[in-house]
């Protein structure tokens, strides 16, 4: 049996851990709760935006929307990747990067990494790296989608790519936080409802505008993307945190009645010597 | 009759009220809004935005976006605004300097157009609180 020294540091380690531990969930909780916040504060933005470029597709016939919805006739791909920069947060890197390589094709594939996670697996694997960015440990901000906007720019409309997709986690609960691949490039404008046709003017004129517009609409879905994976982080890393503070807490109860135990049977026994030296 | 206004841009909404009058910049020039205006879709450009609500004049700053105006209802997709009274004047004249010595600085390209947005935005916010000042 262990001597109660060794006992007595394990205890103290192990509430180290949980004190640790207990913190970084109550960190990632009120982060999780502001990063919330800001995903459903962008959704009426996001309506808006790819409600309005449905309706001005809708009706206008505009050559500008080709450079946004037809693909260049070529086989290659980009591939954006969007992870955290720091590990802690349970199964959320392995499983995203085994959606990366679960679609992987046999076409040649750029990617664009977010976040040290996925560089470091990405380029470990030997893939094609464009660009990579770090992710940063606090809520996105809006402006970080710029310089990976113009790289996306850069490869559809240089015809480098055919089509360019997002993968990232989507957050469905505290609980569940799933890899998801989106198409952002070719865009697909859906025509929810075609007789809703109304005049409306157009200062300037549409063909001037859509451009404007669509690329609006690309950043919005681009940041979206991101805040999603920046809540899935938050609540993985919540739901890691706790089980560890729980796992440290079991290990500190079991060590701490195994340290009275062996306190005990010391004491038996030395009383135990005594009265045996009484005896004689 | 009212027109029913709704400012939202990528990171909140900013407001969602009935209003009397919207006057705002545009590429094709600034345009004033009353109730019942005609559906319309427009750029935004960058300047002073004045909402008019039973007799009391907000004023705000804003960098771009889109208006749209359908059924009475008129939707601003800013890329950012804020209200002259939110404007810190010191903040925006820091942002200025700050901007106007990276400019001055000759770095690469990049960091020159984000200098040159950075400073051209501390300067709108600076007019904007500045003319408040003189007309209250």
């Amino acid at each position: 049996m262990a001597s109660l020294l060794t006992l007595k540091r394990r205890i103290k380690t192990a509430k180290n851990v949980s004190k640790t531990t207990k913190a970084m969930q109550m960190i990632a909780t009120s982060k999780l709760k502001r990063a919330q916040n800001a995903a459903t504060s962008s959704q009426p933005y996001a309506e808006k935006l790819s409600e309005l470029s449905r309706n001005i597709t809708r009706q206008n016939e505009i050559e500008e929307l080709s450079i946004y919805t037809t693909a260049p006739k070529i086989s290659a791909k980009l591939t954006i990747v969007i992870s955290p920069d720091k590990g802690l947060s349970g199964g959320l890197v392995t499983n995203l990067i085994k959606e990366v390589v679960r679609i992987e094709e046999k076409r040649k594939q750029y990617f664009i990494v977010v976040g040290k996670k996925a560089e470091n697996y990405l380029s470990a694997f030997g893939k094609e790296l464009v660009a990579s960015f770090s992710f940063g440990s606090a809520l996105p901000q809006y402006d970080s989608i710029f310089p990976v906007l113009s790289l996306v720019e850069d490869y559809f409309r240089g015809q480098k790519v055919s089509s360019v997709e997002i993968i990232t986690t989507r957050f469905i609960s505290l609980f569940s936080q799933v890899p998801q691949k989106t198409i952002l490039l070719p865009l697909k404008l859906e025509d929810e409802n075609k007789e809703d046709e109304k005049d409306m003017v157009f200062e300037p004129q549409a063909s001037l505008l859509l451009p404007d517009l669509l690329k609006h609409y690309l950043e919005i879905s681009l940041y979206q993307s991101f805040l999603e994976s920046y809540a899935s982080e938050q609540a993985a890393r919540m739901i890691a945190m706790k089980n560890a503070t729980d796992n440290a807490n079991d290990i500190i109860s079991e060590l701490t009645l195994l340290f009275n135990k062996s306190r005990q049977e010391k004491i038996t026994n030395e009383l135990l010597d005594i009265g045996g030296v009484i005896y004689e | 009759m009212k027109l029913n206004l709704k400012v939202v841009t990528p990171v909140k909404m900013i407001l969602s009220d009935e209003i009397d009058e919207l006057t705002l910049p545009t590429t094709s020039g600034e345009i004033s809004v009353l109730p019942n205006h005609i559906d319309l879709l427009t750029k935004v450009s960058p300047g002073e935005m004045v909402i008019k609500k039973g007799g009391k004049i907000e004023n705000f700053a804003i960098t771009g976006g889109f208006l749209e105006i359908s059924n009475n209802n008129a939707t601003l997709l800013a890329d950012y605004v804020i209200r002259a009274t939110d404007i810190e004047v010191a903040k925006a004249k820091e942002a200025k300097e700050r901007a106007e010595k990276k400019l001055s600085e000759k770095q690469g390209n990049k960091d020159f157009v984000v200098a040159q947005a950075e400073l051209r935005k501390a300067l709108l916010e600076l007019k904007v609180a500045n003319r408040r000042r003189v007309t209250s």
